[in-house]
């Protein structure tokens, strides 16, 4: 995790001598925007001169992306301005903002997958650039050989890697003449090569005086990239550090960003993670998995898999990688076009949900909201989702709603869910309890064999100790483990070994004791273990 | 074989065809648009009935057709502004919303034909004036029926490469196209998805209310209780055999004009089949034709569903 | 909101709907220079206010409450029967073809009970297509059910004109049952026992998502389809169900009015239920148990429709007209209800005015 400054010199003095000679391009001031009764913004002032990159760093929920949709338009403040070159402006509307060159890349992109990059490029531009035929079209191709984009106009959107569509954001939104642009957590989705393509983009619109903003919560990536870091928490600005600081000692600029984002709180060190334990049973075998994405394309193409009882296996990679596929394919919600998967021994490839619970899978899915639960369903409803009239308890056709109370009461005392009552709609619960309510609902099942997606996504630091901590519990009481994440921390907190997903293959398995973090990364964009780490896992 | 009049029963299925397709191709037009912006619209079975009624009303009342279409039209501008409003920018349910204007348009106007006009059969005093194409008249047999037809068939034809250049060429049709596929990428992209859904149901309703006048006043000439017979749900099971595309959508009016007018066209031939048995075949002919085209379509992915800024 | 306000809401935007369109509607009459006041006052007095009104309320609630039933399976599970007027035609079709057809052979009581049997599984089988097409192939059911209530419309007539058509009468139809052959009378009343059909089947819908397992999977799939996938719920199955019950209970209430009141099927005989069906179901709020008292409002509406009608020359369309007009003024009172006014969005203005807006780069006008 040591950052290193790539800045040279040179680039130093230009950037300086910007700032020196230009007040603030964009300047968000006294910002405040309320959720009910949360403050997801309360009075921040931030300021981004031209030809900088600003980093904007903080935690989940700290405030970053309410921030970005404010200058982008998509969210009116409750309280504050914006400022451009000193002059306050009105942006009621992302029209408003593209129209003061204020271009944002959302983290989930914001392209029509249907349509051509030129015509992704063209919508909703106005003006001479639209009057003009074929205008579009050249700005493109002459933004395209700037940035070295490899993608061409008419090739349609949804057919493109994410790499490749962040590219074409990007470009569309210097076609637009964006003098800001706004990039929310662009390596999400990127492979270290991509990321470091991406940073060498950055440079170069840094170099022609474009203000950049880049959202991020990697610390790494942002002391590497950044002139400068502005720091949020809980909706207000933490602090921030300047050049001085970010080229001096990298673990000392580290350190005060972790002081300011975590307000020297500190999150307690995750549990010890067990050894391997020695010629356990499988509990999970996957052989020759192909299995297809929506898209019709093989995702998972032909993975080798095995999960021993007792241990937690972590499934690192970047996202979109065959990660959905794979859990889905194992829990039954996907049949696979080749390959098996055996579960205690028993075969259950393509036999629906049913079988693969029954067989011992639980699942705990990485969209919560979209099909982990039902929004306007209680808890103890939830809770109750998977075996209502599975003929456990109770009958097979009449509802047992006192018994489905009475576990969800014991559920929310264990996992110290945090809801009024087992009959509050869980659509009122926040992320982390949602996800407290899945986990504690595959729990309940003991299942030999527990596949969990992105369990620590968008939950805060405490919620995902705890999230964690109940997975190596549920793997140290015997049972199999299969966490799949794209953050790194949680597989190196837990896991006992760490298979890497590259192109819907396990492209290395090594032992949680043999590796850290660099290793891993290098593993992810298909590089090797060095051979002193490499042991038989 | 010799003595059975071929050409006469050609000539029929393709004139009452062409009549029959009209509606429901200005319909299904319409409708491409909105579905195309996002927007299903259920009440496009209520705005032909009020197009229907306006026209007929207008027509009757002023003595000119073109009166009538352009009250129909006006009328199915209306309704669709209701749609919109409501489905828009009150974000209600839009099949409730639609079976809301169904119902209002098939009760006001039932009630106001009786109302006014006692409910008893009043036929135009006018004709819509036949527009004979020179020359193209004379070919045998398709001749009179392709080309003698009301000026409004050839407007209605002409709608077909107008609906496919501006869906497919102008920067309104890529506004359209987005909003219904990726409202938020729209909007991101400075569009006004509002706005653009409204006009889509504007031309939708317009389209609609254009296809039940030119039932009442051209084709039929009279106006009668819940005269469009379904003919709007028609035209929304017809936009989804073509796809959203106005080419496709031709063909499966014309298919289905043709069918419908076998009606007329077999007792020619001599053929003694119960009008109602030949009535259900096209229906039948649809659903076979939706199970062979149109399963697993992809639909515009934001059809039916209301957008809210700051929520995906 | 405090919690009785959050309980009362609901049942007060159904009324505020309802008085809305009574009013408006009213408006409507008197600007047609007819006596909306006196309309209305004959709507209570006949209907409410004499034992023929009450009696016809009953018996016209009863198809209403079985159509509603259906819709309400369907409509919770999301699934959209919008095919409910052909699902009632062929149910209605059947009922009016085994009833005469078994009369004489068997007791009474069994002749109905089949017809009616026939009836439901006419209606069934109408939602099968649907159904399988929805299932197999992924087609929408608000197009395949809407096309199938245009090839029930011309079936039933084809068929009641020509292959089941009563020979000893010229008109088409089938053989008209007598009195003593249709559905007796609840006793003490006049009112055929169709109506009991009617509330018990509301009452099992409101067991059904109550207290029952497939009821709570249904509600599951309308809440949230990929979320019942997940849970290892045969969606396909659910779906089919839902349509296919949706489906013979709209054929049952088709049975229960040519058994209990018609005592025949005639073509082109289309009351039209299907869309008071879904006005009377939404404005209940998809609520099993307030379906009962909107069914029998919805009935009050249609008896006064037809005292208006012979009495004041007011058309018998007024009620539709009524009906949508409850059903928009409800979707903008649950609009409001849920605070979904466009509001005017506050801008990151500063104090005082906002400016001009800078000239920019990209050349953007506005």
């Amino acid at each position: 995790m040591t950052p290193t400054t790539t800045r040279t010199i040179r680039e130093r003095v230009a950037s300086d001598a910007v700032a020196a000679a230009d007040p603030a391009l964009i300047e968000a001031r006294g910002i405040g925007k309320r959720y009910g009764a949360v403050r997801a913004l309360d009075d921040v002032t931030v300021a981004i001169r031209r030809g900088e990159i600003l980093g904007l760093l903080g935690e989940n929920g700290a405030g970053k992306t309410t921030l970005m949709n404010v200058l982008g338009g998509m969210t009116a403040p409750d309280a504050g301005a914006v400022l451009i070159e000193g002059r306050p402006v009105r942006i009621g509307t992302p029209r408003d903002a593209l129209r003061l060159g204020i271009g944002t890349v959302y983290q989930h992109f914001a392209l029509v997958p249907t349509l051509t990059v030129l015509e992704n490029a063209r919508l909703g531009v106005g003006g001479p650039l639209a009057r003009t035929p074929g205008a579009v079209e050249r700005r493109l191709a002459e933004v395209g050989r700037q940035l070295g984009m490899d993608v061409p106009p008419g090739a349609v959107v949804g057919h493109l890697s994410l790499g490749q569509r962040q590219r074409v954001e990007i470009a569309r939104a210097l076609v637009r003449g964006a003098r800001v642009l706004l990039l929310d957590e662009p390596t999400s989705a990127l492979s270290p090569p991509e990321v470091d393509g991406l940073m060498a983009t950055l440079r170069e619109l840094r170099a022609r005086g474009v203000a950049v903003v880049l959202i991020t919560h990697k610390l790494g990536e942002a002391l590497r990239l950044c002139d400068r870091v502005v720091v949020l928490r809980q909706g207000r600005v933490a602090g921030d550090l300047d050049a001085d600081i970010l080229d001096g000692d990298s673990t000392v600029a580290e350190r005060r960003v972790v002081d300011l984002m975590f307000g020297g709180s500190g999150v307690a060190a995750p549990p010890p993670t067990s050894g391997v334990p020695a010629d356990a049973r499988a509990a999970l075998a996957v052989r020759g998995l192909v299995v297809r994405g929506d898209g019709g394309d093989a995702a998972i193409r032909g993975l080798d898999l095995a999960v021993r009882a007792g241990e937690v296996f972590g499934i690192a990679g970047v996202d979109g990688n065959g990660q959905t596929e794979l859990a889905d394919a194992i829990a039954g919600q996907r049949a696979p076009s080749a390959g098996t998967i055996a579960v205690d021994g028993v075969e259950i490839a393509g036999r629906g949900v049913g079988a693969a619970a029954t067989a011992g899978v639980g699942y705990v899915t990485g969209d919560r909201i979209g099909e982990g639960s039902v929004a306007a369903a209680s808890v103890a409803e939830n809770l109750a989702l998977k075996e209502v009239g599975s003929g456990g308890e109770g009958s097979r056709f009449w509802l047992d709603r006192r018994g489905m109370e009475r576990r969800a009461r014991a559920a929310i005392e264990r996992f110290a869910i945090r809801a009024p009552g087992p009959a509050t709609p869980i659509g009122r619960l926040s992320g982390g309890n949602v996800q407290k309510v899945l986990l504690a609902r595959e729990l309940a099942r003991v299942p030999p064999l527990l596949v969990c997606h992105q369990p620590t996504h968008g939950l805060d630091a405490r919620t995902a100790r705890d999230v964690l901590t109940a997975l190596r519990a549920h793997a140290d009481g015997g049972r199999a483990v299969l966490v799949i994440s794209s953050e790194l921390d949680d597989l190196l907190a837990i896991a006992d070994r760490i298979g890497v997903l590259v192109d819907g293959r396990l492209a290395a398995t090594v032992a949680r004791v043999d590796v850290d973090a660099d290793a891993i990364g290098r593993l992810m964009v298909g590089g090797h273990v060095s051979a002193p780490d490499r042991r038989p896992a | 074989m010799t003595d059975l009049p071929v050409a006469d029963f050609l000539s029929a299925l393709l004139g009452s065809g062409l009549l029959l397709a009209v509606p429901l191709l200005l319909a299904a037009l319409g409708e491409a648009f909105a579905e195309r912006a996002g927007l299903l619209n259920l009440g496009i079975e209520g705005m032909m009935l009020g197009g229907a009624f306006a026209g007929f009303a207008v027509a009757l009342e002023t003595g000119r057709i073109a009166a009538g279409v352009a009250a129909g039209a006006a009328l199915g501008v209306a309704l669709g502004s209701g749609f919109g409003l409501l489905t828009i920018w009150l974000r209600v349910d839009q099949v409730l919303t639609g079976l809301a204007i169904t119902i209002l348009g098939s009760g006001l106007t039932g009630f106001l034909y009786r109302d006014l006009y006692g409910g008893q059969n009043r036929p135009l005093p006018t004709t819509a004036a036949r527009l004979d194409l020179p020359v193209l008249t004379d070919v045998p047999v398709v001749g009179r029926a392709l080309f003698g037809q009301p000026l409004l068939v050839y407007l209605a034809w002409a709608a077909v490469p107008i609906a496919a250049l501006v869906l497919g060429r102008t920067r309104f049709g890529l506004a359209v196209r987005a909003v219904g596929e990726a409202p938020f990428a729209a909007d991101a992209a400075g569009i006004g998805v509002a706005q653009t859904r409204f006009a889509a149901i504007l031309i939708g309703g317009a389209a609609a209310g254009l296809g039940g006048a030119f039932l009442a006043v051209v084709d039929v000439r009279t106006f009668t209780d819940n005269m469009t017979l379904g003919q709007g749900f028609l035209a929304l099971a017809l936009t989804m055999l073509g796809r959203w595309r106005p080419w496709r959508i031709l063909a499966g009016a014309l298919l289905f004009g043709m069918l419908r007018s076998l009606e007329t066209g077999l007792p020619i031939l001599g053929m003694d089949v119960r009008p109602e048995f030949v009535g259900m075949l096209p229906y039948l002919g649809l659903l076979a034709a939706l199970v062979v085209l149109a399963r697993r379509a992809a639909m515009p992915a934001a059809l039916g569903v209301p957008y809210e800024r700051g929520r995906r | 909101m405090s919690g009785a306000a959050a309980r009362l809401a609901p049942v007060l935007s159904s009324l505020a709907a309802i008085a809305g369109a009574l009013l408006v509607g009213g408006l409507f009459l008197e600007a047609r220079g007819k006596d909306a006041v006196g309309g209305y006052r004959l709507m209570v007095e006949r209907g409410l206010g004499s034992s023929f009104g009450l009696t016809e309320i009953a018996i016209k609630a009863a198809p209403l409450l079985l159509v509603g039933a259906g819709l309400l399976i369907a409509l919770k599970a999301g699934v959209w029967n919008i095919g409910v007027d052909g699902q009632f035609l062929i149910g209605a079709l059947a009922a009016g073809v085994v009833a005469p057809g078994l009369s004489g052979t068997l007791p009474n009581a069994a002749v109905l009970l089949l017809a009616a049997l026939g009836g439901a599984v006419g209606g069934l089988a109408w939602a099968t297509i649907p159904a399988l097409l929805r299932v197999r192939f992924g087609l929408n059911e608000i197009i395949t059910t809407l096309v199938m209530t245009s090839v029930a419309i011309n079936l039933s007539a084809w068929l009641v004109k020509g292959p089941l058509k009563d020979p000893d009468v010229v008109p088409p139809q089938t053989r008209l049952l007598a009195k003593a052959e249709r559905v007796p009378d609840i006793p003490g009343t006049e009112v055929h026992a169709g109506l009991i059909a009617g509330l018990v089947a509301v009452a099992g819908v409101a067991v059904l998502f109550g207290a029952t397992v497939p009821g709570f999977r249904l509600w599951v799939l309308g809440q949230n389809p990929r979320a019942a996938r997940h849970a290892g719920m045969d969606v396909g199955r659910l779906t089919a169900g839902a349509l296919l019950a949706s489906g013979a209970l709209a054929g049952l209430a088709g049975a229960n009015d040519v058994l209990g009141v018609r005592g025949l099927f005639q073509a082109n005989w289309n009351p039209g239920y299907g869309l008071a069906g879904f006005a009377l179901v939404y404005l209940a709020r998809l609520r099993p148990l307030v379906v009962i008292p909107v069914a029998f409002f919805f009935s009050f509406l249609l008896l006064g429709g037809d005292l208006m009608s012979r009495a004041r020359d007011v058309p018998t369309q007024f009620v539709e007209v009524l009906e949508g007009l409850m059903l928009v003024f409800f979707a903008v009172a649950v609009a409001l209800e849920r605070g979904r006014w466009p509001h005017r969005r506050r801008s990151a203005a500063v104090e005082g005015s906002p400016g001009p807006l800078p000239a920019q780069a990209s050349g953007e006008a506005a």
